[in-house]
């Protein structure tokens, strides 16, 4: 009986990949069990809970927590081990992948036992196409938002591990946890997002008014908030930010870069405004207006206040 | 001060396309310095030129993959060492044969990666060669700081922003924001053919410890756009008027 | 889609045999730069009539005018190289790489005549982008007839008085260095002067069909005093080296105007493979298909003369007919697939001013820098007289 073991830093994800888990585990005659460190906390997924413990607390080193679900992995003669899939994750799996010669499939969907081997979907080339990756078991899956349905409910069946005393070398000096904004972007429904149409700072306030009426979330491409700094990074959607999966995504000014393009693919519904009419981001919008912002943006929220 | 910067000779995405089947047309593909790759080469520059030392860039690629090197050494790299493969490598195999590369240029202080390729962006070959080579691994720095024996970086995580260290040797994987990659002069460019690039096969990297290929990619296909591609047209006022009136219909908002 | 092509690859390795490899890395670093922070400017330069300083001071940054020079700070890449290096800028701004063309002439002229303080001074100021070279020849009323120019430089004391005005100077304005000719009592002379002589003064920019981003303007010398240091070369060869930097000149305009019509020709292409009519594609119309091949021929064979005209430099060998040939074709021709290109796009070329521009831009060049009757008259003299 092989087990399917879960595990992200991040609380919504560990959720969703707990129910990820069950249903791998259901497909394929395993069991599954959701692994947290140090403690239970707030919010504990259903199901089988694993606790994994050490004399020093093991959350936010990746080393640690590589070493400790490596423990895990062996008591429980795991063969899959579905990590979440954040920068943290990336490193941990990175780690687990070596120490135990495991196939780590990467940032994937749509995952499924296929003969003996765990197979799924990826994006590539800045998610233009989708690549089946496949690979034989043990092996590690990273898995991004909004692949599972998160669960809770059932209080979970709890056991503790005690994974020893492991090392690490990266020194932790200072964490600033970032000011988050009103709204999670990741999880945001109405999204609009500012590029570079937009000349200076204080005419971002033109967004804003559009986010408001229609009571959404500010975005920004890349160069606004990592070149210009008019937006700090939360607000960074692209490839190598925060992928969106909002019902309304706006575009104002934002040429559709692939990079940016990679992060707001799953948009139930894409709106682009641009001046250009051969900008990019009108090949992947399902409505386009073909305009100057500072004229079309205050009347889009005149005629939403219609 | 010994830097090792790795890159990648990746598929320029933008300019890749798919055939009437939907497959990649890869034969004859253009391809490109991975774009976050000049980061970490220009970071590594950068360094070298304020502690002195030597860069060395390292690439595992086949076809015309040493013109990223050259790039690489005209920005300011010391020597390129090219690994020849024609084989397709997953992560653990890449990471594998780089930290065997590594392992041969001699001892190194500082290995550098950039936060992932512009192609694939797993992120995973970055700290899993500091696995294999047995060293510790600083993902996402915005901030690099070099220091007497120890590296400290101000690491940009989703939730939070880390400030932590290492002692060297180390491996430290660079954000796109870190830096402005320089764009060599023509001079540098004609100077980069006189650096010393090396070219080594694959298979004399290998040793007893090297892993089998366990991931495979089985089918690539184009993702299907589905969007409706509506312009509306008009005035701003009747433009928008018809985005509302659309998006009122659809049940959007 | 990049702007170093595998045809650029194909001619490299064609008329460079075993050394293109080298000269690809240089051409296609610096069409990477182009295409990021040059191309995407262009239509802006146009609309706004001006603003390519910023993006040609990056290019003297990268050594752009160092290209053919074999010392004094030059990067010594054959003649050919720097042509197709100008094609490419010409592809992504035509206004900016006719800015730096002509600079570059002057460039060339204090490197063939000036003395060794001149070329340790001026030369490296100019070939680093330090300053920036305005070359100084046509006037009000003598363009084509250069001869008759009515420009004096008279001898006062140590150095000279320069009376009269020059017109439709490239640069004029935003120059350092006026690389100007004048009569003197020995002939025609050229003279350096810098813009804060007291005397020299620029006008205002004039508004131009094309080629809008590049500063143009008169140049009026009241007066004006230069020592005899700015004199370049002897005295009364003035006319002489004109007609030697314009030779190399020519060749270039030439690489410009091939640079104009492949950006224009690619668009068109595209264009016609989206644009649907009867059922089909634009570009499956039997008369599109025409125009295609056409297009497509005779940018190649402006590229192709180009470049022989500048191996023939390289090689020392006599090449002003050549260069003019070059320059003939390439300019007109330039101005036929950019007119085609207007017609390939029908309405929305006539409209546009992202399809209109090229052709607005090609149709100076077969003006400037020699007019194409002046250089059939040079073609034609050197055929006639037996000159070959």
């Amino acid at each position: 009986m092989t087990v399917v073991l879960s595990y992200s830093e991040d609380r919504g994800l560990a959720l969703e990949l707990s129910k990820g888990a069950s249903l791998l585990a259901a497909t394929s005659g395993a069991t599954a069990s959701a692994v947290v460190v140090d403690g239970l906390g707030e919010t504990a997924p259903g199901g089988h809970v694993l606790v994994l413990k050490s004399e020093r607390p093991l959350a936010g080193d990746y080393e640690l927590i590589a070493g400790a679900l490596a423990a895990a992995a062996k008591a429980k003669n795991s063969s899959i081990i579905l990590i979440g899939a954040t920068k943290q994750g990336r490193q941990v799996a990175a780690k687990l992948s070596v120490m135990a010669g495991m196939g780590v499939l990467s940032d994937v969907r749509s995952l499924r036992m296929d003969g003996g081997r765990l197979t799924g979907v990826r994006g590539v080339y800045a998610g233009r196409f989708n690549a089946t990756v496949t690979t034989d078991l043990p092996c590690i899956a990273l898995v991004p938002a909004g692949c599972y349905q998160a669960e809770t409910g059932a209080p979970p069946e709890v056991e503790e591990l005690a994974v020893g005393n492991l090392p690490s070398r990266v020194r932790h000096l200072e964490t600033r946890p970032r000011s988050k904004g009103a709204v999670d972007l990741k999880t945001a429904e109405i999204i609009v997002a500012a590029g570079r149409g937009f000349k200076k700072k204080e005419d971002l306030a033109l967004a804003e008014a559009l986010v408001k009426a229609l009571g959404g979330a500010l975005g920004s491409s890349r160069p606004l908030s990592s070149d210009l700094g008019w937006l700090s990074e939360e607000h960074h959607i692209g490839l190598t930010g925060i992928y969106v999966r909002p019902r309304l995504y706006v575009a104002v000014g934002i040429s559709g870069q692939l990079q940016h393009v990679a992060g707001i693919k799953d948009s139930k519904v894409i709106v682009a405004i641009n001046k250009d009419k051969q900008a990019p981001i009108f090949q992947v919008a399902d409505y386009g207006i073909v305009g100057d912002l500072y004229q079309v943006i205050p009347a889009l929220v005149a005629a939403l206040a219609a | 001060m010994n830097i090792v910067v790795c890159v990648k000779h990746a598929v320029d995405e933008s300019e890749l396309r798919a055939d009437p089947a939907g497959k990649p047309q890869l034969q004859g593909a253009q391809s490109k310095m991975s774009a976050f790759d000049r980061n970490a080469v220009e970071e590594a520059v950068r360094i070298k030129e304020k502690k002195t030392g030597t860069v060395t860039v390292i690439s595992i690629g086949s076809g015309d993959w040493k013109k990223s090197l050259k790039e690489a050494l005209a920005m300011g790299s010391d020597k390129a060492v090219a690994v020849n493969s024609g084989q397709s490598l997953d992560a653990l195999g890449t990471s594998y044969y780089l930290s065997r590369a590594i392992r041969r240029a001699g001892p190194v202080d500082l290995v550098i990666f950039s936060e992932g390729a512009s192609d694939t962006y797993h992120g995973l070959v970055g700290p899993m060669t500091a696995e294999w080579l047995e060293l510790p691994f600083l993902g996402y720095a915005r901030k690099l700081d070099v220091g007497d024996g120890s590296v400290r970086c101000e690491l940009a995580l989703e939730e939070q922003e880390e400030v932590a260290e290492a002692t060297l040797p180390a491996v430290v994987s660079v954000v796109s924001e870190i830096n402005e990659p320089r764009y060599p002069t023509l001079l540098q460019i004609m100077q980069a053919s006189k650096k010393p690039m090396e070219e080594v096969a694959l298979d004399s990297l290998k040793d007893e410890r090297v892993p089998p290929v366990r991931v495979t990619v089985t089918d690539v296909q184009a993702q299907a756009l589905s969007r409706k591609r509506v312009v509306f047209e008009g005035s701003p006022e009747e433009s928008s008027k018809k985005l509302v009136d659309a998006l009122r219909r659809d049940g959007t908002i | 889609m990049g702007l170093f092509q595998t045809e650029h690859e194909n001619v490299l390795r064609t008329f460079y045999g075993p050394d293109h490899a080298a000269y690809e890395s240089v051409l296609e670093s610096l069409a990477r730069f182009l295409g990021a922070e040059v191309e995407p400017m262009s239509p802006r330069f146009d609309e706004e009539g001006g603003g390519i300083a910023g993006v040609r001071k990056a290019l003297f940054d990268q050594g752009l005018a160092r290209i053919p020079f074999e010392a004094h700070g030059g990067i010594s890449l054959p003649f050919g190289v720097y042509s197709l290096a100008m094609e490419l800028v010409g592809s992504a701004d035509a206004p900016t790489a006719m800015s730096i063309g002509v600079h570059n002439m002057v460039a060339e002229g204090v490197f063939r005549f000036g003395t060794t303080s001149q070329k340790e001074s001026v030369f490296s100021d100019l070939i680093s982008g330090r300053k920036l070279g305005a070359f100084s020849l046509t006037e009000p009323t003598s363009g084509s007839d250069a001869k008759s120019m009515s420009t004096t430089a008279i001898r006062e004391g140590s150095g000279y008085a320069l009376n009269g005005s020059k017109m439709f100077i490239t640069n004029a304005g935003d120059a350092d260095l006026y690389l100007v000719f004048a009569k003197t009592e020995k002939g025609h002379s050229a003279f350096l002067v810098d813009r804060s002589t007291p005397g020299l003064s620029a006008g205002a920019d004039i508004p131009k069909l094309g080629m809008r981003g590049s500063r143009t303007s008169e140049v009026r010398f009241e007066d004006c005093h230069v020592p005899s240091e700015s004199l370049l070369g002897e005295d009364g060869s003035g006319f002489e080296y004109a007609k030697s930097m314009l030779n190399g000149s020519r060749i270039i305009m030439g690489s410009i105007c091939v640079g104009i019509a492949l950006t224009a020709y690619r668009k068109a292409l595209d264009y016609s493979k989206q644009r649907a009519l009867f059922g089909q594609r634009l570009a499956d119309l039997q008369l599109t298909r025409e125009k295609i091949a056409n297009m497509r021929t005779e940018i190649t064979s402006g590229r192709l003369l180009c470049l022989y005209a500048s191996r023939l430099k390289e090689l020392g060998l006599d090449h002003a007919s050549e260069a003019a040939q070059a320059k003939v074709l390439s300019t007109e021709m330039a101005a036929r697939v950019c007119d085609q290109v207007i017609q390939v796009y029908g309405g929305y070329g006539y409209t546009d001013s992202d399809v209109h521009r090229h052709w607005r831009d090609a149709r100076l060049l077969a003006i400037g820098e020699g007019t194409s009757e002046v250089l059939r008259m040079l073609i034609a003299g050197k055929e006639v007289s037996g000159q070959r």
